[in-house]
């Protein structure tokens, strides 16, 4: 049982859902950052510059695979998804989600940076973490949803296709 | 608090004013390309795919700038304040942007 499910995994799976967990890893430890710099103190400085650190490097990792993914495979589901119900999936969700990730990847790139200084001791520092975290964790639940939103564009789309098969073959 | 202490660091400072105009430049981008197709496939001829090209353009634009604005020393010049209400706006309206384009368009 267990050896069919994983013959059936394809490298195309592993990719899709590497990618949607590290944007949530990412997401997460971006919100780690802010509730960290709410309280920061040099005793979690440390803390802080290694929760901005596995932001950025989560994000490059989500922006890498799903890249790829976006890129080698996603092509066949859009053209699922535009002959489906929900056409909008593609064209307002996709098309919106695939351009904010840059700005949530830049501000990832960004995060280390501000909190290289001293959060605790510098109260302006703190303020920016503080601001760019929380644009961090809003952009990527953002992007998150709207993969929801995709994927369900794709699966009412062959839901449909399935049904209208079974009534022709029921005929 | 000591006014020194409440300054953005050259680094930190640079790369806020140059990820504020990247995000700007990379929603003005997503939509000057999807309203004029001959970017499009010109920017799909660079790097294989339209969204790889303008994912590096980003990052070159971004370290670029970011270390251009280090050396300069423009953006340490700049209130921190603004710089940070400045880097939210931008965020904002690049996100509002890109949803309000692509809804009507």
């Amino acid at each position: 049982m267990i050896g069919t499910f994983f013959v059936r995994v394809t490298l195309s799976d592993v990719i899709l859902l590497g990618h949607a967990a590290f944007g949530i890893l990412g997401t997460l430890s971006a919100l780690w950052v802010f509730v960290e710099a709410l309280n920061a103190r040099e005793e979690n400085a440390s803390r802080i510059r290694r929760g901005a650190m596995a932001v950025t490097i989560s994000m490059c990792a989500a922006c890498l695979l799903g890249g790829y993914w976006y890129v080698t495979s996603y092509p066949a589901e859009k053209a699922i998804i535009l002959e489906g119900p929900w056409p909008a999936a593609h064209n307002v969700f996709m098309e919106t989600k695939e351009h904010l990730f840059f700005s949530t990847l830049i501000l990832a790139i960004y995060l280390p940076i501000a909190a290289a200084d001293k959060v605790y001791a510098n109260a302006i520092v703190r303020k920016m973490v503080l601001c760019v975290s929380l644009l961090i964790v809003f952009t990527g639940l953002a992007i998150e949803g709207a993969g929801a939103v995709i994927n369900h564009g794709v699966k009412i789309a062959l839901l449909r296709a399935h049904l209208k098969e079974a009534h022709v073959k029921g005929k | 608090m000591n006014r020194d202490l409440e300054r953005l660091g050259p680094a930190a400072a640079a790369f806020a004013l140059a990820a504020a105009i990247t995000v700007l430049f990379n929603t003005s981008l997503a939509c000057a390309k999807d309203a004029y197709q001959p970017l499009n496939r010109f920017m799909g001829s660079l790097a294989g795919h339209n969204w790889t090209t303008q994912g590096l353009s980003d990052m070159i634009l971004f370290f670029g700038l970011g270390l251009t604005f280090v050396k300069a020393g423009w953006a340490g010049k700049i209130d921190p304040q603004h710089l940070i209400s400045l880097l939210v706006a931008a965020v904002v309206v690049a996100g509002a942007g890109l949803v309000v384009w692509y809804v009507l368009v």
